[in-house]
């Protein structure tokens, strides 16, 4: 006989390892992830407020303004330095966020490593061929999912 | 040996939306698959169950497009966490020298009943029939179906596995 079902281990998958997993699907993707020397906390209450943070970190982007909330499920409407908008779905919770419009998805995702965070961006476009591209493209979307990464620890050094 | 508790129904739609690339879908699904991924994955792979586990959800989002029945989401993605947990255990043995491997302390019985300390005693091979037969509920012919193996091969692990643990706990 072998010990009821609760009894057994499971294999918890924190959410920096659920974007990998987002990451490795998605064509043509931008992923990069840090270990920040900052408590979850602290990192996630700064990450999580999209509308002051997100433009910042993404500087494209001149602003981001929530036009709905239901629980997790969230709307807004994202502009761009261009003049161009587009309404974003989002899911967000802690440690947790995707997003995506009809043309572009995004995620963030962050977990305690330690006395840090691990901290994980992912950007990219939705775009018939996309897959085609996407071995071309891996190499150089890391750097660039690095660069939104490195501004918000600059900007939780100077808090 | 009651089988495992029956994981929540998936809407097909959120299959069929996921497949088409829908990122918010890929979440959701992620979040319907990953305990049932994790509760497969943990008992074989032991220590290295997140490892598996991520290794196996890498292999079912990437390859999503090509499940046909969506109903049949669950036994799809079961029979992709089996073999990945497998084969994340064996490498990570492979990469532990003997002397360092994990052996439970002798001595104490509470200690020695522990599931996972009779688990790591297995090789992963003998954890998968365990997990397929006892948790999962499956017959030989579908364990032995899912791990490429006979029947017979089947039977004689399990028999191996659950007397393991009897041991252990007739101590």
């Amino acid at each position: 006989m072998v010990p009821v079902n609760q009894d057994w281990p499971v294999a918890d998958l924190d959410p920096v390892r659920r974007m990998r997993v987002l990451a490795a699907a998605t064509p043509g993707a931008a992923y990069a992830e840090k270990l920040i020397p900052a408590p979850f906390s602290a990192v996630w209450e700064t990450a999580s407020d999209l509308e002051h943070e997100l433009p910042r970190m993404i500087t494209d982007l001149r602003s981001f303004e929530i036009t709905s909330t239901r629980g997790e499920r969230l709307t807004a409407r994202a502009r761009g330095r261009l003049g161009q908008h587009a309404r974003f779905d989002v899911v967000l919770r802690p440690g947790w966020c995707v997003m995506q419009s009809r043309f572009l998805i995004g995620g963030m995702a962050a977990a305690p490593d330690g006395a840090g965070t691990r901290f994980a961006f992912l950007g990219g476009l939705r775009l018939p061929g996309i897959r085609l591209l996407d071995p071309a493209l891996r190499p150089a979307a890391q750097s660039l999912a690095l660069r939104p990464i490195r501004r918000l620890e600059r900007r939780l050094q100077a808090r | 040996m009651a089988p495992m508790t029956r994981p929540p129904d998936i809407d097909p739609a959120l299959v069929r939306a996921a497949q088409h690339g829908d990122q918010i879908a890929m979440a959701d699904l992620m979040d319907a698959l990953a305990p049932y991924v994790g509760r497969v994955c943990g008992p074989i792979a032991l220590h290295d169950g997140p490892d598996a586990a991520q290794e196996a959800l890498i292999v079912i989002f990437t390859n999503l497009a090509g499940l046909r029945e969506p109903a049949a989401i669950y036994g799809w993605a079961r029979a992709i966490a089996v073999r990945e947990a497998v084969r994340v255990a064996r490498k990570a043995a492979r990469a532990v020298p003997a002397e360092l491997a994990d052996v439970p302390a002798p001595g104490d019985p509470q200690l020695a009943a522990d599931v996972r300390d009779v688990l790591a005693r297995l090789t992963p091979e003998h954890r998968a029939v365990l997990v397929l037969r006892d948790l999962e509920g499956l017959d030989e012919q579908a364990t032995g179906a899912l791990l490429a193996v006979p029947a017979a091969t089947v039977r004689s692990r399990l028999f191996r596995a659950r007397r393991s643990f009897r041991k252990a706990w007739s101590r």
